[in-house]
């Protein structure tokens, strides 16, 4: 099959070019079988061929992306929809059957019916069912005997880091997805906002020259994942010239990115919507597409 | 003309404003077997929360997996090569003639076609299977399989006022096999999830139950040489198998362990809308991205 094919043509060239940093050594466990290509510290700077100059050139980039770490909020719609259907279920469940899951006349069973007591109310308000002066007397000795129960204490969903607006910690707006964003000079030695980029070396393929150049750019304590061999997109920074930047998506798995200082002075994970106010109006056109929405 | 309608309209506001709530003459009908009442409306449960997992299909593997399994096509595909006329309801010679294609259905062989954001690899259904020999000889065996699925699966038939959901179902011979096997007699069970609940079963696979499995490698992948042209590598559906042992690990049942006569292995296939050669490899790269460990043997 084809991906088999793209595969096995993948291994060939990387017999070649042995000196490829494709390791992960902070956070994935390694591969026995696959060869340790980390034989010494990836070149800062990627070399240009030094012949005549090609035709076109081309560049790659790397969309490096942070997952959301926690689930979404939902809306206040959302809420209330969720909400009216859970007491849909609860009126309409098959009935529960006790007997298999309780001994008769157990501590457990009687603390479940207290909780389940609890949750009916939530649900429909005070009816006569729920508000059996017997039945919560009962519970309550139930309850007074099983003790206090520690209480869960959940972790909050803002993190100190959008409290404090730190736009380099990964632990910043967890619902969403993040990308990194560099500040280098561009080649007319303006500081502009981007994502991490470099050129290609002879015979070097596309998605392999991304991975150098992006820890070329972010130094080695990072790890990371470019999810396929294929570019996402690409971008013609200016059309008189015949210059190429392909994309490719890349996951961090571990570690934070420690930029040399020479070349790149500054980072920051940024949403989309945040993405668009750093970055030129033309850059910004090139490349919204390929970052998603939330 | 327009005055008296709005003559009318007032009325009929003034009257609407003024009146009660209906009152309720007759009690709802209940159902004779459950005494539960039944409702005026066919009322359908819908999602009663967020799904975790679905979010992160949608959020993170849908792209990725579409990047991944993307194959660039520069040129249009040729069309397939008819080898003879195949059934055309205008060709009076096809018409009403039984009219196989030849060499079989080559289904298995076709391409997949071109990946787009419209048809990456999604999980459809997940349909859990048990067969209990046992059975055979005694159907009341049959029993504590079923307690057992309706417990992992939470379905039953109807769940929800949706009437495709059938719930746990019993299998049932299909044909008479020596002295091993009879017609129509209960063998096993199986349960189809979908939507969230089958997300959430994978959820509870990932996060309860392998991890805990002893030495658990994975599963185990058919080696690299095997076709992928074949039915098993072209439609779709990457199934394993989880041992007895693994049932306890399961919260819905751990709770209550004792009460199960016995503990059940079961299969678990995960069918996707992958199809075509190589639809196999996709599907593991979908699991995978749910957290699901693969192993060469």
């Amino acid at each position: 099959m084809f991906a088999r094919r793209a595969l096995s043509s993948c291994r060939t060239h990387r017999s070649m070019h042995r000196t490829t940093p494709s390791s992960r050594s902070l956070a994935t466990a390694t591969d026995a079988n696959a060869p340790s290509t980390s034989t010494g510290v990836p070149p800062l700077a990627p070399s240009k061929p030094k012949k005549e100059a090609p035709k076109h050139t081309l560049k790659a980039a790397v969309i490096l992306n942070r997952s959301p770490i926690i689930s979404r909020t939902p809306t206040p719609f959302e809420k209330s929809y969720y909400a009216y259907q859970s007491r849909i279920q609860r009126a309409l469940h098959n009935p529960f059957p006790n007997e298999f899951y309780f001994k008769p006349g157990s501590l457990l069973e009687g603390k479940f019916a207290a909780e389940e007591r609890d949750r009916e109310r939530e649900a429909f308000g005070r009816t006569s069912s729920t508000d059996d002066d017997a039945a919560i007397n009962a519970s309550k000795d139930v309850l007074e005997v099983l003790g206090e129960e520690e209480v869960v204490k959940l972790m909050p969903r803002v993190h100190e880091a959008d409290l404090k607006g730190d736009v380099k910690s990964l632990d910043r707006n967890g619902e969403r997805n993040l990308y990194l964003l560099l500040r280098a000079k561009d080649a007319a030695g303006k500081d502009v906002w981007r994502f991490p980029q470099g050129g290609v070396q002879a015979e070097e393929l596309l998605h392999d020259a991304a991975q150098r150049d992006l820890h070329a750019e972010c130094g080695a304590h990072i790890d990371t994942w470019v999810v396929s061999r294929n570019p996402i997109g690409v971008y013609q920074p200016s059309p008189s010239e015949e210059t190429y930047l392909f994309f490719y998506k890349a996951h961090i798995l571990a570690g934070q990115v420690r930029p040399d200082g020479k070349n790149i002075h500054d980072f920051a994970w940024l949403t989309k919507e945040e993405i668009e106010t750093r970055v030129g109006t033309e850059y910004w056109t090139g490349v919204k597409d390929m970052l998603a929405d939330f | 003309m327009s005055a008296a309608v709005a003559v009318q309209r007032t009325a009929a506001q003034v009257t609407r404003r003024a009146a009660r709530p209906i009152r309720i003459r007759k009690p709802l009908r209940r159902n004779e077997k459950t005494g539960l009442p039944i409702p005026h409306v066919n009322v359908i449960l819908r999602d009663t929360q967020q799904s975790r997992v679905a979010d992160h299909y949608y959020n993170t593997l849908q792209d990725d997996l579409m990047y991944m399994t993307y194959v660039h096509e520069p040129h249009a595909r040729k069309a397939p090569r008819v080898i003879r006329s195949l059934f055309d309801p205008e060709d009076p010679y096809t018409m009403n003639r039984f009219n196989p294609i030849a060499g079989g259905s080559r289904w298995a062989r076709e391409v997949p076609p071109p990946t787009t954001s419209e048809n990456v690899v999604k999980l459809e259904r997940i349909q859990l299977h048990s067969m209990q020999k046992s059975a055979v000889t005694n159907r009341s065996n049959l029993l504590g399989a079923i307690m057992a699925f309706r417990a992992i699966s939470g379905e039953s038939i109807g769940a929800g006022g949706r009437r495709t959901t059938d719930g746990v179902q019993v299998i049932r011979g299909k044909k008479s096999i020596g002295n091993w096997l009879r017609e129509g007699v209960p063998i096993g069970v199986k349960v189809d999830l979908k939507g969230p609940k089958m997300y959430e079963f994978l959820a509870t696979l990932v996060d309860f139950v392998l991890p805990r499995l002893k030495e658990y490698p994975g599963v185990v992948m058919p080696s690299p040489k095997s076709p992928l042209n074949t039915p098993h590598g072209a439609s779709g559906v990457v199934s394993f198998g989880l041992p007895p042992e693994a049932m306890v690990y399961f919260p819905q049942i751990e709770i209550n362990v004792d009460a199960y006569p016995a503990l059940y292995g079961m299969h678990i296939h995960f069918i996707t809308n992958a199809q075509g050669v190589g639809a196999q490899n996709s599907v593991r790269a979908l699991l995978s991205g749910f957290q699901i460990p693969f192993a060469r043997r």
